[in-house]
């Protein structure tokens, strides 16, 4: 089978809704992990997994560039990625001819390139090496006696960047230090620093550093880099006011260093950034994120086996007038519904054997522009939000849901005073507890919708930062009547029972997400990465997070389920005939030759199936979820498997 | 509402073309493109037809194939129909379109029907009609029956054995619609004039007598129907029930403790969306066509009726596949040049079959060939396993990512229901929500999600809501909207990000004002309603895309028939009602007061070849171009400026000046050289210019022409203290940058003006902070600029601190004697007592 995007995949020219994978696929991301090998990166300390094992932060920051190239094949397969080791005296194998000069005591350890396996492989070997010898990153790396500039650092990063990276990608450098004042008797130092980070700024890197902590050794932002990284510009907050320190600045113990790059995996973009109308007159800006979007597997690429080598190949798609084999330009097309009232020599032909056609007097315009497509389509709105107004937090229900949500950040640079506005709302909304009402067309192309903005309060701790969720709502058009109107409803007693178990199994923290990776895709992954490692793939090591604990439900409530059964086989309905004589929905002709599972059990074990009529065993086969379909020999089958299992 | 079961229908249209349809009638057209009013001739056949084809058409976009019809025309020259055949009778009535599901030609086939010179009877054109829908569906009781009867009812009518007619159709459960031609109705408010008697006759008949015998009918005048149906109609599909199991526990191995529900799911919401329009294209005529036209047009000199036509073809997409099968030993450089540029060079590429490609998947640079199209799947069990219960409080409403779906115990099994039931009181009782792993079909892919309790009157049910996996949910880092900390470190109170007590009362105010629960209708009790109710809510774009396709299927040209406006009930709630926000005025009024944002406008950006040219009028005039008209004129900037610079009105100068700074703050980025790939650029925000004014991102002054940004951003008034800060900043940058010397004597120029400024504009302060700091930077950093310093020494008094005198002299103060005013210059450092302090 085709796998689900093929089939399922939307019209990009009719409905241009917000295809935020593919707006992602389109942006290269280029990462620098830039490492400092300074002594203290390479000491040796225990290993918090292995008691009998010796790690360094060198190690873990390498296994964290590792894992995070692995997990970018997933979330960025276009991105490149390459590492910078600053502080050591390793010098190039080979003396490089052209490409990267970089500055003494730094060792470029991979130049920037595309994600490859053979690449990850290599460190996955440096990193086996090291498990086994926790000596070797020290002999690979040896570290130099002083350390190296900062200013040079940041100068070598431009220079690996402008070699390695294409012009349009965001570039970013993750520098990785423990090291929190670098030059402490130096203002010259410092200077140079902010200079050369200036200078990659202006070519549009930004530094994003993971500053590294222990209980022994704990770092201050405020020595050095605090005033030193003041000049990075963040490729998405370049309305940040100069004079407020920049807090993206993160400094973490060595264990949630992955965690915390995470964080930064995806560069931050946002998919749109339009005006809010709160009233008219009162406009702010705002910018748009996807926090929450379905990751599905990458969609398969069609190669050409050349002999020597597999290419990939290019797709075109074009729009083509079949009878005459031409491709017709896009800003010829027009659109309309299907033909109605062929050409004349049509008449005779079959409709669906040519291609079909209109035939009109000349002037006449039959079909509409795709300009005429879009305004039908926005009923001529110009992207932005508009406020409807509030109703209390209660009234957003939960099934009013058709897709995942957005998330608002108030934006300065096209209305001054946004922020200020912005925070207002959202305090007023949490402590009125009310939602708002939104209508809101996102993009240029897309449908008008009606949005509830949910407010999120800021929580430091929890990484949460304040904002609005947009969550769209469906419209009449969307929501489908209740096909059932009447069932059992079970007692008091056994709804007691019921709740006896509930009781045992709640998880109080609530919907993690983190504790439920997609088991589909991680298979897949492993798999494509086994072949792209040219590694057996094993399934039985794959371990799927998402099924149930049984071992602890069976422990914590298993007793109480067993009662709750049995309740359930003493209550009233259980011994009742099937189907349902009571409910109105069955048609009549059926209700009379129920069957309960006690008789089909005596008759399978007596083995007088056979006598029973063929309405009678397909109400039990309806009764217990197996299909009615075949002849009375087929339905007696199922109803005998179904015996021999229960 | 029960909704109807989709499709399985047969709708028989019997429609009258007697002579008398053949009348002609006015009918108003949408207004012509400059609101002229238009109207079209046609036959009340033609009329009739629109609504008939209207009905068909819907069906056709439906496109399902249990929904059928046919279609008997009465009123004929000839006589076809089965009865008629087999037992004679029932003449002048054919058998037009037999029973199918309607297609274009169905449509294209109604359009050549003419009035004709006889009458019929609609009664016998029933029977027929009825007949044959009887034959067609059989024995099939499921099935939906219609008669859809359009007349204008001025044909004799048979009176004897009607009420025969009307039990067949109750027996067979059908439903008669009866749509006449200028028939008399009341809650149309419609009565034809002149009606003739025997037309009163027939009309009567229907109303009175055949329509009440049948139970389920309606009749109604033509025009009113066709208003109708212009309304959006929001079809209610019933979901189909799909088996499923809820699994607690394990049931393979201890059985005893677990537990199967068997249950039945079915959506809940579901997206419903505009059917896709067809391509389509001119076709060029070929040169025989060409030619082919050209003769006929000669030869039919006479004939009038020749005209040039114009071929729209259908369009198919069509997919093909190319290889870059060039040798694949160029060097690395080149290779990172085609992937940069995104496709290899056209010269290169070879089409290639769809066959000989290879499926398969990218890893980074690797290529892993799978020719499946995807590797074995997951191997899961058919099921919905309950992982555990969340307290509803934890429960995030946004993380709700799709479609909602109902479980429902299976409803032939009441063990099923009771066992679901028992656990949604449960779980209602104790405020939880259940998580849930999903699985449609042995070794589909899972699915997370969460469970509500829904109790309905007579059933109860759970709720599902797809949940995002760890791999869904994006993790961004946002500053914080609260905490602002200052270089130091020190969480900032007042700022102008943050909103002040006032600010934060005026919202709360418009929160209040803004509050739907009684902005609607009032009901019957005069007591105001809720306002906007999703479940009364037309998807607008869905409607009018339907329109517009309806639409463009009936006219053959849209500019002489373009598409009518919206039907009202598509717009209600893109906007909130008129009077509600007429009553929040004040509010809002206030709001927009006290939050004074300010949409900022694109900084023209004032680079010129001649970098060192002083800034003329035009560019001061091309400022003027993007700001209000209020602030405008150029003789009043001065004064703006300095009521602008003194303390407001409500004592919150910091606040004031911090507008100020941050009104520069929003100036659009300048493209740098390697521009970032901000979403920005998609709302077409890029400023296209030659120059690089170097202007960083929160400055309104760029390196490239400081004194010209200077002076125009003056002119704007309002922003003194950001344009005195930037200036400072730009011309340290300038003289501490390489080949400085060069431009020295511009940037004495800019301190200049930048000190006449100060005194003027009382940013004395900012001065005598400034200089000592220029000072420094000169003389004590590495590499510095000790030459220039020496070149503002020279230039002397005009150049030093402002003393108290001058200050005086301009309305302001300064901390400074004469005498010190010129220390700053001596070979002593002074003692600045002020440290460098950046002002914002």
């Amino acid at each position: 089978m085709a796998p689900y995007d093929d089939w399922n995949r939307v019209d990009e020219d009719e409905e241009d809704e917000l295809q935020d994978a593919a707006f992602f696929d389109a942006k290269k991301d280029v990462i620098l992990f830039c490492i400092d090998c300074s002594p203290s990166m390479l000491a040796l300390r225990p290993d918090p997994e292995n008691e009998t094992k010796n790690t360094s932060h060198l190690y873990a920051a390498l296994n964290s560039a590792m894992n995070l190239q692995k997990r970018k094949v997933v979330t960025g397969p276009n991105d490149s990625f390459g590492i910078l080791l600053f502080n050591t005296t390793r010098k190039p194998d080979t003396p490089r001819t052209q490409g990267s000069e970089i500055k003494k005591n730094m060792f470029l350890y991979q130049p920037i390139g595309p994600i490859s396996a053979p690449t990850i492989q290599e460190l996955i070997q440096l990193l086996n090496a090291a498990q086994e010898d926790s000596d070797e990153i020290q002999k690979q790396f040896p570290p130099c006696d002083s350390r190296v500039a900062m200013g040079d650092v940041f100068t070598s990063c431009n220079w690996v960047i402008r070699d390695g990276a294409p012009k349009t990608a965001t570039k970013r450098v993750f520098l990785i230090t423990d090291e929190d004042d670098p030059h402490p008797s130096s203002k010259q130092l410092k200077i140079s620093a902010q200079t050369t980070l200036e200078d990659l700024a202006q070519a549009g890197v930004v530094v994003e550093p993971f500053f590294i902590q222990s209980e022994d050794r704990p770092f201050d932002v405020t020595k050095f880099y605090s005033s030193v990284l003041q000049t990075n510009a963040f490729a998405d907050d370049v309305d940040s006011d100069p004079s407020i320190l920049n807090q993206s600045i993160s400094v973490s113990r060595i264990e949630d260093l992955l965690s915390q790059m995470k964080f930064r995996e995806v560069a931050k973009r946002a998919l749109f950034n339009i005006p809010f109308e709160l009233a008219k007159g009162l406009t702010i800006g705002v910018k748009g994120y996807g926090l929450v979007t379905e990751q599905k597997k990458g969609e398969y690429k069609y190669f050409v086996d050349l002999g020597d080598r597999l290419e990939a190949a290019t797709v075109k798609t074009g729009q083509l007038d079949e009878d005459r084999d031409v491709e017709v330009d896009k800003s010829n097309i027009v659109y309309g519904m299907a033909v109605v009232g062929a050409a004349p020599s049509n008449d005779d032909a079959e409709d669906d054997s040519m291609a079909a056609t209109k035939v009109v007097k000349s002037g006449q315009r039959p079909f509409y522009t795709a300009d005429e497509m879009r305004s039908f389509r926005t009923l001529g709105l110009e992207p932005g939000l508009k406020l409807l107004g509030f109703k209390p937090r209660d009234t957003l229900k939960f099934e009013d849901n058709v897709k995942h949500s957005l998330f608002l950040y108030p934006e300065e640079n096209t209305y001054a005073g946004s922020k200020r506005t912005f925070s207002a709302l959202l305090k007023s909304m949490i402590k009125k507890k009310v939602v708002g009402l939104a209508r809101g067309v996102l993009r240029r192309n897309s449908t008008p919708t009606i949005y509830a903005v949910l407010p999120q309060e800021e929580d430091v701790d929890e990484m949460e930062p304040a904002g609005f969720h947009i969550i769209p709502l469906p419209f009449a058009d969307d929501i489908r009547s209740a096909p059932i109107d009447e069932g059992y409803i079970a007692s008091d007693d056994l709804k007691d029972k019921a709740r006896a178990w509930i009781n045992k199994m709640t998880i109080k923290s609530g919907y993690v997400p983190d504790s439920y990776p997609n088991p589909a895709l991680a298979f897949h992954y492993d798999q494509l990465e086994a072949s792209a490692f040219r590694e057996e793939f094993n399934p039985d090591a794959f371990e799927d997070l998402t099924e149930p604990n049984v071992d602890l439900i069976h422990a914590k409530a298993g007793k109480l389920l067993k009662e709750w059964k049995v309740e359930l086989a003493d209550d009233h309905s259980a011994t009742l005939v099937i189907p349902v004589t009571g409910s109105k929905r069955k048609s009549e002709d059926t209700s009379n030759d129920g069957i309960d599972v006690a008789e089909i059990k005596t008759r399978f074990e007596s083995g007088s199936l056979m006598k029973l009529k063929v309405d009678q065993l397909k109400a039990f086969c309806r009764s217990q979820n197996l299909s009615t379909s075949g002849k009375k020999a087929d339905l007696i089958q199922r109803v005998e498997d179904w015996c021999n299992s229960h | 509402m029960v909704a109807e079961r989709a499709g399985y229908t047969v709708t028989m249209f019997v429609v009258d073309v007697s002579k008398s349809m053949g009348a002609t009638r006015t009918v108003a057209l949408p207004p012509g493109p400059n609101g002229e009013e238009r109207f079209a001739e046609m036959t009340h056949l033609q009329y009739a037809l629109q609504y008939v084809k209207f009905k068909i058409q819907d069906m056709i976009y439906g496109a399902r194939k249990t929904d059928q019809c046919g279609v008997v025309i009465f009123g004929t020259e000839e006589t076809d129909n089965q009865i008629n055949a087999q037992h004679g009778g029932y003449e002048n009535v054919t058998e037009y379109i037999p029973i199918g599901t309607p297609s274009a030609a169905t449509l294209r086939e109604l359009d050549e029907l003419e009035p004709s010179e006889v009458f019929g009877d609609p009664v016998d054109a029933m029977i027929v009609a009825v007949e044959a829908q009887n034959k067609h569906l059989g024995k099939k009781k499921t099935w939906t029956r219609k008669v859809i009867l359009v007349t204008d009812g001025e044909g004799p009518i048979e009176l004897e054995d009607w009420e025969a007619t009307a039990n067949k159709l109750n027996e067979l459960t059908i439903a008669l619609t009866v749509v006449g031609v200028d028939f008399d109705d009341q809650e149309f408010d419609y009565v034809q004039r002149d009606k003739p008697d025997f037309k009163r006759v027939n009309e009567e008949f229907f109303r009175n007598q055949f329509c009440p015998k049948v139970n389920d009918s309606v009749i109604g005048n033509l025009d009113r129907v066709l208003e109708q149906i212009s309304l959006p109609d929001v079809k209610t599909s019933r979901s189909t029930l799909m088996n499923n199991v809820l699994r607690i526990g394990d049931v393979d191995t201890r059985t005893e403790e677990a537990m199967e529900i068997l249950v039945k799911t079915c959506k809940c919401t579901s997206i419903n969306r505009p059917k896709a329009f067809k391509k389509f294209a001119i076709r060029p005529k070929t040169a025989q066509e060409e030619e082919a036209e050209q003769q006929t047009m000669n030869a039919d000199d006479g004939d009038e009726n020749k005209v040039v036509t114009v071929t729209y073809a259908q369009l198919k997409a069509r997919t093909e596949y190319y290889v870059d099968k060039s040798d694949g030993q160029e060097d690395e450089e080149e290779q990172v040049k085609t992937e940069e540029d995104g496709e290899p060079r056209p010269e290169d590429l070879e089409k290639v079959e769809k066959e000989e490609l290879i499926r398969g998947f990218k890893y980074g640079t690797s290529y892993v060939p799978c020719p499946e199209g995807q590797f074995p799947k997951l191997p899961t069990k058919k099921g919905i396993d309950l992982i555990g219960f969340i307290p509803e409080k934890k429960f995030r409403r946004e993380y709700a990512m799709g479609e909602v779906q109902y479980i429902w115990g299976n409803p032939d099994n009441p063990t099923a229901q009771c066992a679901l039931s028992s656990v949604v009181q449960a779980m209602y009782e104790k405020g939880v929500l259940a998580v849930g792993r999903w699985v449609t079909g042995d070794g589909r892919d899972p699915r997370m999600g969460v469970m509500s309790p829904a109790l309905f009157e007579k059933v109860h049910c759970l709720l599902w809501v797809p949940m995002p996996f760890a791999d869904d949910v994006r993790k961004y880092t946002f500053p914080s909207l609260d905490e602002l900390r200052n270089k130091k470190g020190e969480i900032v109170s007042e700022h102008a990000y943050l909103p002040t007590e006032k600010q934060l009362e005026a919202m709360d105010d418009f929160v209040d004002a803004m509050d739907l629960m009684q902005a609607g209708d009032k009901d019957e009790q005069g007591n105001r309603t809720e306002w906007l109710d999703i479940r009364d809510s037309y998807n607008p774009s869905f409607h009018r895309l339907k329109q517009a396709m309806f639409h463009c299927a009936v006219v053959s040209d849209l500019d002489t028939n373009p598409l009518p406006p919206p039907h009202p009930e598509l717009l209600k709630y893109l906007n909130p009602p008129k009077k509600f926000v007429k009553k929040a005025q004040s509010t809002i009024d206030n709001c927009i007061k006290v939050f004074n944002i300010k949409h900022v406008p694109k900084v023209v950006k004032v680079a010129r070849k001649d970098g060192h040219n002083h800034a003329n009028d035009d560019d001061d005039e091309m400022l003027l171009l993007d700001r209000k008209p209020s602030t405008s004129k150029p003789s009043q900037s001065q004064s703006q400026a300095k009521i602008s610079s003194k303390p407001a009105e409500d004592g919150s100068e910091t606040e004031d000046d911090d507008e100020d700074g941050m009104l520069i703050d929003k100036a659009e980025p300048a493209p740098r050289p390697n521009p970032l790939p901000t979403p920005a650029r998609s709302l077409n925000n890029d400023d296209d210019m030659d120059i690089d004014p170097q202007r960083d991102p929160d400055r309104v002054i760029g390196r490239t022409n400081p004194l010209a940004d200077f002076r125009a951003n003056l002119e704007r008034g309002d922003i003194v203290t950001k344009v005195v800060e930037d200036m400072s900043a730009v011309i340290q940058e300038v003289i501490l940058a390489p080949f400085a010397s060069r431009r020295s004597k511009e940037m004495i120029e800019c301190l200049i003006e930048l000190r006449e400024v100060c005194l003027q504009e009382d940013e004395v302060d900012a001065w005598n902070s400034f200089l000592p700091s220029l000072k420094r930077m000169c003389i004590d950093s590495s590499p510095g600029n000790k030459v220039f310093w020496s070149e503002v020494r020279n230039v002397g008094r005009a150049l030093s601190l402002i003393s108290d005198k001058e200050a005086e002299k301009n309305g302001g103060s300064s901390q400074f004697s004469e005498m010190q005013a010129t220390e700053v210059f001596s070979e002593v450092n002074c003692d600045c007592s002020q440290g460098p302090i950046r002002i914002y």
